[in-house]
């Protein structure tokens, strides 16, 4: 094909006008593209008053709520009237969960931002960059009692006297598991030791038991929710590691006799929608999850939910004791130029919680008992025929704190963010290390950990 | 009259200044040098800084603490594995993308019919926000809901046809399984892949989707490449008669390695430093076995707060970087002399 | 006559198995948007095709009587397709998206091309440093950059405004353009440009009269390159900027469609798919301009 060459002629200077009308034409594409654009967006970052003009102005940023009802109630109603009632201008970002920690990095790093920080873990790494949180405890003790054993653990740091954080609420961990699978086995998921013997047999049927050993936040929560129910913690009270222990080896033995006789292997692709996802198709016999599960059952599939039971975590041969799903921690940040109005704001809505209980769909509980009245009666009222009464037991009874028996501090979130709980897991599961290898790598892994925060004066 | 006659000189010296390399070669990279001093080059400064200091959660300084946290850093079994995955990671992806681009940027410089089309469905994975579509990604990987495992273990024939997709690909694995040293396992149809929670398949999945990404980038600079080597060289090349093969070695392929290389170290680079994939697909799981050192510094300096050790661990791949960059540099820069 | 069919045979061949690979999942969004709740989270169900279930609140069935559709659609519902434009921003994320990709590309270009020419053909050996210089700050990740560069931000009052983004974006979008057009001029015989100058040219009229419109080719990648990196950026779209109408399409996506633990599949499918497509348009009609001065009247 001697003549293809011809062709590439065309390439030379010859060819320039043409080309440049190309240009020309595409440039004018992009004016006409943005010219109407530009103005809008210039305008969008000049805050807009809708009603009138306020004297202050206080920013908030959060997750956006697993229940959407819940932002459209705090954003468009509860946080307008109270910006009326305080004369304040009350704007409120959302930010997806994953993303928060990033965010707040940032806005330390930028020393700006917003007054108020909802996060969704206890935060003890922000320690010095955030007020002291203990006046706005004292308020809202005062007005409507003590705060619970979870608010205290996760939001105090004993060694600083300083409260880096203010519990707003948490929220409990409950199992689901389907009435009529667990019947056809004969048996109910009230000890681990039931999960164990029914796994096998649900499987058989095609609805292996689920839960997680990967790198989310449903897998950690449940695998250390385990841990506690055999006696095992990362840390004792006074936050001294001590995951290697011969409980810790239960835990670990007992998460592999329920994968290998009762689970298949997606459990360690899991994401956090894995457990939700195969709940509601029908799959899964057994799921540890906040009720997100059952809402979205509600929603999608009633007789599913109709046929669903949420419990207590199960009993371990020393105790039953579950962990919140998630912790709703306002922080203020030093450089916040609103720090009284923030605190007012706070301590308003945590005295005030019934509106929030309700909006998020009995999702979240506040972290002072005192803020909502007739919790029984309430979650009874629920259309669902009484199902969520479970939770006001879940909560007052099996929910700690991450790093029960001691305080949420630095340490612990770095064990919970980098995952090694899992991986301790699943290392196990996997048959690449015996649970009394595992235990002790992973307290070989802890050590340094603690050590390192400690000798920053923050353990 | 005077000020003209002062006038011209003065103007014939400014045009002389604008032909004098000295002055223009400066001049003109000057504000794109000044303005990536000031956006990259002193944050970089500062993190340097921060790798060296026990700063936690935001705050940009520390006490310093010398190296003491790329010794901590090192001593951590996660995080010599996520340097090996990085390595590992990069240069799998960049080896298809590189032939991957090669082949297809050759075959579609010719017009065929129906080009135009094809073309658009090769760009299309570079259009999409890679932070959204690789959360398409995780769907078709899910672990139960993944059209990959369904296409694999389904009757794909209608009427019950038994046309099971596993069976061949078994035979396949079957036969790799023969090879010394290579053990692949098998397809159970009840027990499918999963590609996000074993390991090895993880592994291959993040490869894949990032090869993905970058593979219609790499196409259209290779094409571009093709595009701007001049109608002179290959009337040259005519006359001198090379053709075929020898014209893509002597002159096609020489004129193409400047830019080349530069598509091949910018996908090094983002390949390297770019932490979505990952994350996104996997967080590191199963078992903290997919780690990157980009997503193993996120998770220890921005999520822990653990700032300083973060920085270190991010800062561990600059001196291989470094050294990737000046070998090619080097390579590329010989080639275009000879 | 044989042999141009054999040639495209073997085009097809090639490009074909690339293409059905790099679109499929293109393919499956559409798919996947389209699907009630029910639907794609029955394992009993062929994916690729739709089926009757019990529709979950709120999900409509347009199409329920048009059962001449293939593949089943009438068992399909638009509501969580819709839902992304009334429940969201999305619009004006896409508008924030354009306008913050279109300024960057313009600034990129002002500031790229003359660095490129000059990296290219005036400086020595010390333009080669400085080259140099300019990538290996290209090789810090930004999971790092984000925090000293917030900081930056909110010295200058962009903290949760778009020319954040504007000011940023051209920090990682510089570089490479440098170094891509750099690459491009060099692949542009001296000769050409040396004849311009004997002819009496001066420098800057040879860039602009002879360099620049041969390179065209290399500057419409740079556009769309740079273009298409700002789409994609991810870790500053969401650290620097938080107000949901300020969104980029890579932030504002994620944000309002994965509430917690529960993804909205069919609606992340269709936003990943609506910005995709115009896009891939664009970019293709770009490539096919300056291709065309290629290939153009060849015949094989």
């Amino acid at each position: 094909m001697p003549e293809n060459d011809d062709g590439l002629e065309e390439l030379g200077l010859s060819k320039s006008l043409t080309r440049r009308q190309v240009l020309r034409r595409t440039v004018g594409g992009f004016l006409v593209l943005y010219g109407g654009t530009l103005p809008k967006v210039a305008a969008a970052g000049v805050p807009k008053h809708v009603h009138r003009q306020y004297k202050n102005t206080l920013k908030i940023i959060q997750w956006s709520h697993f229940v959407p009802a819940y932002d459209v109630w705090f954003d468009k109603t509860y946080t307008k009237r109270w910006g009326d009632k305080h004369d304040t201008d009350v704007q409120v970002d959302h930010i997806a969960l994953a993303q928060l920690p990033a965010r707040a990095q940032a806005e330390v790093a930028a020393q700006s931002g917003h007054d108020i920080f909802g996060h969704l873990s206890p935060q003890a790494g922000l320690e010095d960059q955030v007020i002291n949180h203990k006046e706005i405890i004292q308020e809202v003790t005062r007005k409507v009692g003590k705060v619970s054993q979870v608010g205290f653990k996760s939001c105090y740091n004993p060694r600083t006297h300083k409260w880096h954080g203010f519990p707003e609420n948490y929220v409990p961990d409950p199992i689901h598991f389907r009435k009529d699978l667990w019947h056809q086995v004969g048996l109910k998921p009230s000890t681990w030791d039931d999960v164990r013997k029914a796994a096998p047999k649900l499987k058989a049927l095609g609805h292996p038991v689920g839960l997680g050993m990967s790198n989310e936040l449903d897998s950690n929560m449940l695998l250390i929710a385990l841990m506690q129910c055999y006696g095992a913690f990362i840390q004792n009270a006074h936050a001294r590691p001590s995951i290697n222990s011969k409980h810790t080896v239960e835990a670990l033995k007992t998460m592999r006799d329920i994968y290998k006789n009762g689970m298949t292997n997606e459990i360690f692709a899991w994401t956090a929608a894995s457990n939700n996802q195969g709940y509601l198709s029908g799959r899964l016999s057994l799921a540890v999850n906040a009720i997100s599960i059952i809402r979205s059952a509600e929603d999608a599939n009633p007789a599913l939910a109709q046929n669903t039971s949420v419990a207590p975590i199960p009993r371990g041969p020393v105790q039953r004791l579950g962990l919140e799903h998630v912790m709703g921690v306002y922080t203020i940040w030093k450089f916040s130029k609103q720090k009284a109005l923030a605190k007012r704001f706070i301590a308003d809505l945590e005295v005030n919680y019934q509106g929030a209980f309700k909006n998020s769909k009995f999702y979240n509980f506040p972290a002072f008992r005192g803020a909502v009245h007739n919790y029984t009666r309430q979650l009874a009222a629920d259309p669902h025929k009484g199902k969520y009464k479970v939770l006001d037991l879940i909560a007052r009874k099996y929910t700690v704190n991450l790093g029960y028996p001691g305080f949420s501090n630095a340490a612990i979130d770095e064990i919970f963010n980098t995952w090694l709980v899992p991986q301790m897991f699943a290392q196990v599961a996997q048959g690449k290390m015996t649970p009394a290898e595992a235990a002790k790598a992973a307290e070989h892994e802890f050590k340094p950990i603690f050590a390192k925060w400690r000798a920053r004066g923050k353990i | 009259m005077a000020a003209v006659a002062e006038a011209r000189p003065q103007s014939r010296r400014f045009r002389d200044l604008l032909e004098d390399r000295r002055f223009l070669a400066p001049a003109l990279i000057g504000p794109a040098a000044l303005f990536i001093v000031l956006l990259v080059g002193a944050p970089l400064v500062l993190a340097i800084y921060l790798s060296m200091t026990d700063a936690t959660a935001g705050q940009l300084t520390g006490k310093f603490v010398w190296f003491h946290n790329f010794v901590d850093a090192w001593h951590n079994d996660n995080f010599r594995r996520a340097l090996r995955n990085t390595i590992v990671f990069t240069l799998a992806s960049q080896a298809i993308v590189l032939v991957g681009a090669g082949i297809l940027a050759h075959a579609l410089v010719r017009p065929f019919r129906g080009r135009w089309f094809l073309r658009l469905l090769i760009l299309l994975p570079w259009a999409a926000p890679v932070a959204v579509s690789t959360i398409g990604f995780l769907w078709i990987f899910d672990s139960q809901f993944s059209v990959v495992n369904w296409t694999l273990v389904h009757d794909l024939m209608p009427g019950g046809g038994h046309f099971y997709l596993y069976r061949p690909v078994n035979w396949v694995l079957g036969g790799i399984d023969h090879l010394p040293w290579v053990h692949v396992g098998k397809i159970q149809p009840l027990n499918p892949p999963q590609w996000l929670g074993q390991p090895t398949l993880a592994m291959l999945a993040i490869i894949f989707v990032q090869a993905w990404r970058i593979l219609p980038f790499a196409t259209v600079i290779f094409i571009a490449g093709l595009a701007s080597i001049p109608t002179e060289v290959h009337d040259a090349a005519k006359v001198d008669g090379a053709t075929g093969l020898r014209k893509f070695w002597h002159v096609t392929l020489p004129l193409q390695l400047p830019i080349a290389t530069v598509a091949l170290l910018f996908g090094i680079v983002f390949t390297a430093t770019d932490m979505t994939v990952v994350y996104i697909l996997t967080s590191g799981g199963p078992f903290n076995s997919t780690h990157m050192l980009t997503t193993w510094a996120y998770q220890t300096g921005i999520v822990s707060s653990n700032l300083g050790e973060g920085a270190a661990i991010s800062l561990y791949l600059l001196p291989v970087l470094l050294v990737v960059t000046v070998l090619m540099l080097r390579f590329a820069r010989r080639v275009e002399v000879s | 006559m044989w042999s141009t069919l054999r040639e495209r045979g073997i085009s097809y061949l090639i490009v074909g198995p690339f293409a059905i690979v790099l679109a499929f999942p293109f393919y499956w969004m559409l798919v996947t948007a389209f699907k009630t709740n029910g639907d794609l989270y029955d394992l009993n169900n062929v994916p690729f095709t739709y089926h009757p279930s019990q529709a979950a609140v709120g999900e409509k069935l347009p199409f329920r009587h048009d059962h001449w559709l293939p593949f089943g659609f009438e068992n399909a519902t638009t509501s969580h397709v819709s839902f992304i434009f009334h429940n969201t921003n999305y619009l004006r994320w896409v508008e924030n998206t354009a306008v913050v990709g279109g300024l960057v590309v313009a600034i990129t270009l002002l500031f790229a091309v003359p660095a490129g020419y000059s990296l290219a053909r005036l400086s020595g050996r010390w333009g080669q440093s400085v080259g140099v210089g300019i990538f290996l700050t290209y090789l810090v990740p930004p999971t790092l950059l984000f925090l000293p560069l917030s900081r930056v931000i909110s010295k200058l009052g962009l903290q949760d405004r778009i020319w954040s983004l504007v000011l940023v974006y051209p920090s990682f979008t510089i570089p490479f353009a440098t170094w891509l057009l750099m690459g491009f001029f060099r692949t542009i015989p001296a000769e050409l440009e040396d004849a311009a100058l004997v002819d009496g040219c001066s420098r800057l009229k040879a860039l602009a009269r002879v360099i620049f419109p041969i390179s065209i080719p290399g500057i419409l990648t740079v556009v769309i390159f740079s273009f298409s990196l700002c789409v994609n950026e991810f870790v500053y779209a969401i650290t620097f900027v938080s107000g949901t109408k300020q969104h980029t399409i890579s932030a504002g996506v994620p944000t309002d469609l994965i509430r917690g633990d529960v993804y909205f599949w069919q609606s992340l499918m269709a936003a990943t798919l609506i910005p995709s497509i115009p896009l891939a348009l664009l970019y293709n009609s770009f490539l096919d301009r300056f291709i065309a001065g290629f290939t153009g009247g060849a015949f094989r």
